[in-house]
This record gives C-alpha cells, sequence and structure tokens, in this order.
C-alpha cells in the first residue's frame, strides 16, 4: 500500500528535477520569524528598535573586540605585539612568517602542526565515539526496556552530576596503575563516555522515532539492527548531530584533562601545547613564542567557527541544548 | 550501549578503590584537607566569584533572549550568530587573548582607559583581577545561555501572550510576569550548569597566572590547588581527597537543588 505514496513521490522527486516543479520555499523550521508578533502590538514604538539595536551593536563589539584583535596581531612582529596599539595594524606585515612558524618546532617543545593533527584525532575519535555510542545507549532506553534499565539510566543521570574536575585526578591515578598516561585512549576514552549525550539522545528518540513505527516494522519481520541503521538512524540525525558537534566542542576545547595526563608534548593537543606556549613566552624568557600563541590561538578557532557556521540550523534551534530544560 | 557505562561504573571502582587504599594509609588526606585554609579559601573564592558572575551573565542573556524573541531589534539572526562565536572558541584561547587585551603595561584596554581620562588601571591587581575573570567568562559563555533562554522564549505559546496583549498588560509585565516564570526551568536549570562550572573554575585563572603570576595564588581555586597539589607538590593522595570533597560539594549542591525543585513540584 505504500507503493502509490511512493510513486507519487518518485514522480514529484523526479518533476523537481527536471526544474518542472514549483521550488516550494522551505519554511525554517528552526527560525520561526514569521510567526513574532508585530513590534506595534506591545505599543512600542519604532525607535525602540533602533536603540535596541545599537544595544545589540554594543554587546556585538564586546564580543567581536577579541576576535578582531587576534587577527590584526597575527599579522604582527613580536616587537609590534607589544609597541603598537593592539585594535590596529603596523607595520611589517608579518602574517605569513607567523604562519610559517607554525610547522616548525621553535623552542624545541613541539610543533603546532603536530598539536593539531592531534586535537583532530582526538576529536574525532572522542566525539565520533561519544556520538555512537550515545546513538546506541539513547535508542536502547528509549525504545527498550530490560532488566535494569531503569538503574544503569539513573547511573547515567547520575553521572551527569559528577564534576570533571573531580573525575580527572582519579583518571590519573586510574592510569598510573593500567598504563594509560601518555596514551592517546587516556585521552579518548573519557572523551567518549558522555552522559549528556545519551540523556540527550533518549529524551531526543523519544519524541522523534514513533514507537508504532517500529512496531510495524517488526510485524514485517525486520531484524532489530536493520530496524536500528535503517528506519530509527536517519529518523536521529538531527539530534545526533548536535551531540557530535557538542562532544567535538567538548574535546577541542578540554584543557583539564591532557594537561595532566601527558607529559610529553608530541601528545599534546592545542589547549596544552598554546598554554606552555604562553607560560614560556612570559616566564621562561622565550618572548620569541608570544607571536606563535597569537597565530596558534587563531589558527585553533578557525575550524571551530567555521563548524559552528556551517552547522548553524543545529545549535541555532537550541533543539537539544533546550530539551534539557523540560 | 553498555560499553560507555561499564567502563564508567569500572573506572568508578577503580577511583573508589585508590581513594579507598589512601585512605586506608590515613584518613589524614581527608582532615588535611577539611582543615586546610588554602582550600577553603579557595572555595570561598569561587562561591564569591559565582555570586557576581553568574546573575550578571544570566541577565544580559535574558535581556537579549527576550530582544531576540520579541524581534524588536534589527538583525537578530546575525546578533544571535556574533553572540554565540566565544562558544567555539577553546578557554585558553579566551584567557590568552583577554591576558593580552588587560595587560597592564601594553593591553590595549588599558590605553582605551588612559585616552578616555581613567589612569593607572590595572586589570590584573589583587582587586581587579576576580572582576576581570568574571569579565572573560561572562564573554565566554553568554551566547550559550542566551541560546537556551531564547529558546525557551519561543516556546512560549503565542495565544498566551496575546491575550496579556489585549489585556493592556504593559511590555514590561509580559516579559516578566508572563514570560519569565513560563521559562523558569530553563533559568533553573542554567543557574545549575553555571554553578558546577563556576565551582570548577580552572582554566582562565591558570592562563592568567602564566601572565601575572603574582595575582594568581597557587590555591586561587579548588582546581587550581588540587592541580598544584597534585602536579606541583607530587601529593597526589592529598589532592585526590580534595578532589573528592570538591566532587562532594558538587554533588550535594546538585542533588540538593533536584530534591528542592522537586518538592516544588518542577520534575517528576
Amino acid at each position: 500500500m505504500n507503493t502509490t505514496t511512493d510513486a507519487v513521490r518518485g514522480s514529484e522527486e523526479t518533476a523537481r528535477r527536471r526544474g518542472r516543479w514549483p521550488r516550494r520555499r522551505r519554511k525554517p523550521a528552526d527560525d520561526p520569524a514569521s510567526d513574532i508578533i508585530p513590534i506595534e502590538m506591545y505599543g512600542l514604538k519604532r525607535g525602540t528598535t533602533t536603540v535596541l539595536t545599537v544595544v545589540c551593536g554594543l554587546f556585538a563589539i564586546f564580543t567581536l573586540a577579541p576576535i578582531a584583535w587576534i587577527i590584526i596581531n597575527s599579522t604582527k612582529t613580536q616587537a609590534n605585539i607589544f609597541e603598537t596599539f593592539g585594535f590596529w595594524f603596523a607595520r611589517p606585515f608579518s602574517l605569513f612568517h607567523n604562519f610559517s612558524l607554525l610547522f616548525q618546532n621553535v623552542d624545541g617543545y613541539g610543533t603546532y602542526i603536530q598539536w593539531m593533527g592531534n586535537t583532530a584525532l582526538y576529536a574525532v575519535l572522542g566525539g565520533g565515539g561519544a556520538t555512537a555510542l550515545a546513538a546506541f545507549a539513547g535508542y536502547g532506553f528509549a525504545r527498550f526496556s530490560f532488566r535494569g534499565s531503569r538503574i544503569l539510566f539513573y547511573l547515567v543521570i547520575a553521572a551527569l552530576l559528577v564534576p570533571i574536575t573531580a573525575i580527572t585526578l582519579p583518571l590519573y591515578l586510574t592510569y598510573a596503575k593500567v598504563h594509560l598516561i601518555n596514551s592517546i585512549w587516556g585521552m579518548v576514552l573519557p572523551s567518549m563516555v558522555s552522559p549528556v549525550g545519551v540523556y540527550l539522545m533518549r529524551v531526543y528518540v523519544e519524541v522523534s522515532v514513533p514507537r508504532e513505527l517500529i512496531d510495524a516494522a517488526r510485524l514485517d519481520g525486520a531484524g532489530e539492527l536493520r530496524i536500528f541503521f535503517r528506519l530509527a538512524l536517519p529518523l536521529m540525525v538531527p539530534g545526533l548531530m548536535t551531540v557530535l558537534l557538542l562532544s567535538i566542542v567538548g574535546v577541542w576545547n578540554n584543557y583539564f584533562l591532557p594537561l595532566i595526563i601527558f607529559s610529553q608534548n608530541r601528545l599534546y593537543p592545542l589547549t596544552v601545547g598554546l598554554g606552555l606556549w604562553a607560560q614560556r613566552a612570559q616566564n621562561s624568557g622565550n618572548a620569541e613564542l608570544f607571536p606563535l600563541v597569537v597565530i596558534g590561538g587563531l589558527v585553533t578557532i578557525i575550524p571551530l567557527i567555521a563548524l559552528f557556521l556551517v552547522l548553524q540550523r543545529y545549535w541555532r534551534s537550541g533543539l537539544l541544548l533546550g530539551s534539557i530544560a523540560n | 550501549m553498555i560499553a560507555p557505562l561499564g567502563y564508567a561504573i569500572y573506572t568508578s571502582l577503580y577511583t573508589t578503590r585508590i581513594i579507598g587504599g589512601t585512605s586506608f594509609s590515613g584518613a589524614a588526606n581527608y582532615t588535611a584537607t577539611l582543615q586546610s585554609a588554602d582550600f577553603w579559601s579557595g572555595v570561598i573564592r569561587v562561591i564569591i566569584y559565582a555570586a557576581f558572575q553568574i546573575p550578571i551573565m544570566l541577565a544580559i542573556a535574558f535581556f537579549f533572549a527576550t530582544i531576540f524573541d520579541l524581534g524588536v531589534a534589527k538583525w537578530g539572526t546575525l546578533f544571535r550568530t556574533i553572540f554565540f562565536v566565544p562558544f567555539a572558541v577553546p578557554a585558553v584561547v579566551g584567557a590568552v587573548m583577554w591576558s593580552f587585551l588587560l595587560e597592564p603595561q601594553f593591553g590595549p584596554f588599558v590605553h582605551i582607559a588612559n585616552a578616555v581620562g581613567v589612569h593607572n588601571v590595572d586589570f590584573f591587581s589583587s582587586t581587579l583581577m576576580l572582576p576581570s575573570i568574571v569579565v572573560i567568562v561572562i564573554w565566554e559563555w553568554t551566547g550559550y545561555n542566551m541560546v537556551i533562554l531564547y529558546t525557551a522564549l519561543k516556546s512560549v505559546p503565542r495565544d498566551v501572550v496575546e491575550a496579556a496583549i489585549l489585556d493592556d498588560t504593559p511590555l514590561w509585565k509580559i516579559i516578566l510576569r508572563v514570560k519569565l516564570p513560563m521559562v523558569r526551568p530553563a533559568i533553573v536549570l542554567l543557574i545549575f550548569l553555571n554553578v558546577i562550572g563556576a565551582l570548577q573554575l580552572f582554566t582562565e585563572p591558570l592562563i592568567l597566572y602564566y601572565f601575572q603570576p603574582q595575582a594568581i595564588s597557587v590555591n586561587y581555586t579548588p582546581a587550581i590547588y588540587i592541580y598544584w597539589t597534585a602536579i606541583g607538590d607530587s601529593e597526589y593522595n592529598l589532592a585526590a581527597a580534595a578532589a573528592v570533597v570538591l566532587g562532594l560539594v558538587i554533588v550535594v549542591i546538585s542533588v540538593g537543588s533536584l530534591a528542592f525543585r522537586r518538592r516544588r513540584g518542577e520534575v517528576e
């Protein structure tokens, strides 16, 4: 009985591909701007808009000032970073020179590009792993009830409350016992455990994967794995993207854990490497490191800002972030 | 599915055992932590910090979330994106940038302060250090809080607001008496997350310490105390005890606030 709808959809699909079908304007689900009550109804004057826009602009300046500073100063020599005004350019223009230093082991304490690779590796393994596990676990908790599932879920909730700072040192001491210090798994494994992710995916599956759909598929004789991969997983994609985004940011920004568990600078992620450079530049007389700290910081934030701009609709809707609150 | 939980449980068993082991060699570590003035002065400092940082940040976040929700400013979408940008900036990089910006000798903000007639400000003096950290953290987290509040405000049913408008309710009353109570769960959640974050304050003061060692003591926050005790002094057992105490303080606050909310019927 699905054939008719499939056929209709099929012809619709081909028609659109041929360009004959009038392209419907997709209503952006995450931005219900169309639903806004006109401001006159609140009894506000038009001038209010101008004033409030200016206020927003001021806060935007506050928000962007450090970003502007880091962009401007990544083009400066070490002397100019200190001697010229921070919010304007100065000659000579040494952006490319500074950038090339990121590929060298300047002070013998590590190469930026290697740290970049480490961070990317940890983010992909940790973030990807956390998302995969959140998908399985969230689906399992939402759509199966098995012995002990309630207790296990309470454990997940309890894990939400355990502060990272408090768990890091015990982790370190555990690693010392099982030889995971200076091992990338010491960084990746804890990053893959994401109670927030599991919790969010459970909530998301409850809302977006109808129980009836799964039951119907079971009646048709589909296996559980097939149901999960072919039916449930595609429906879970928006939620998974949010979890992926959050966990990648989490790994990318993590400082305390790698700071404690890594003592070899070839394993450092960017955060620890930049922290080390900042410390050496300031306290060990390696002032030539200052331009590296600046350009390194800039190059660190570019991938993440790009990622956020590309995946805007996932965080903009506050989709899952907001659902925690309910 | 069991794997992450299994791993978490496995880890927790190990940690308990290790900590159990340390307390074997003397519960002295816990006594030492509980009696340590260094540890508690850090705790008090982060509580003072939280008392300023969280209300200011939430007020700003709520203000802008309301503006974007009402649509009373132009380019709302653009501004929302801009405000969210710092969330993508690692705390280390954020702290490094602000360290340069606020630097007492050459920092541009000191130049600007001089230019407008405020001379000899030292953002890194012992009195201004904590407010400086408040500013840095507000810079980092306001956008994130704003997005959550904005989403919550968006879910307030339109007819509720329209009914209030028809009743000639003034705008400020609609915001504070109609909308604010309806997004209270989101605000409670944010307070909760921010308090936990504040108690674990670590990265910003540590980076500022690299720039200005005299203004940040080794026990500035509990997390820094744990770090220096473990890595600086190699007193792992004492640091582990401090970590457990800090963890317990946070868990007690979390469970306490949950119990409080449950009693008021806000969560099932």
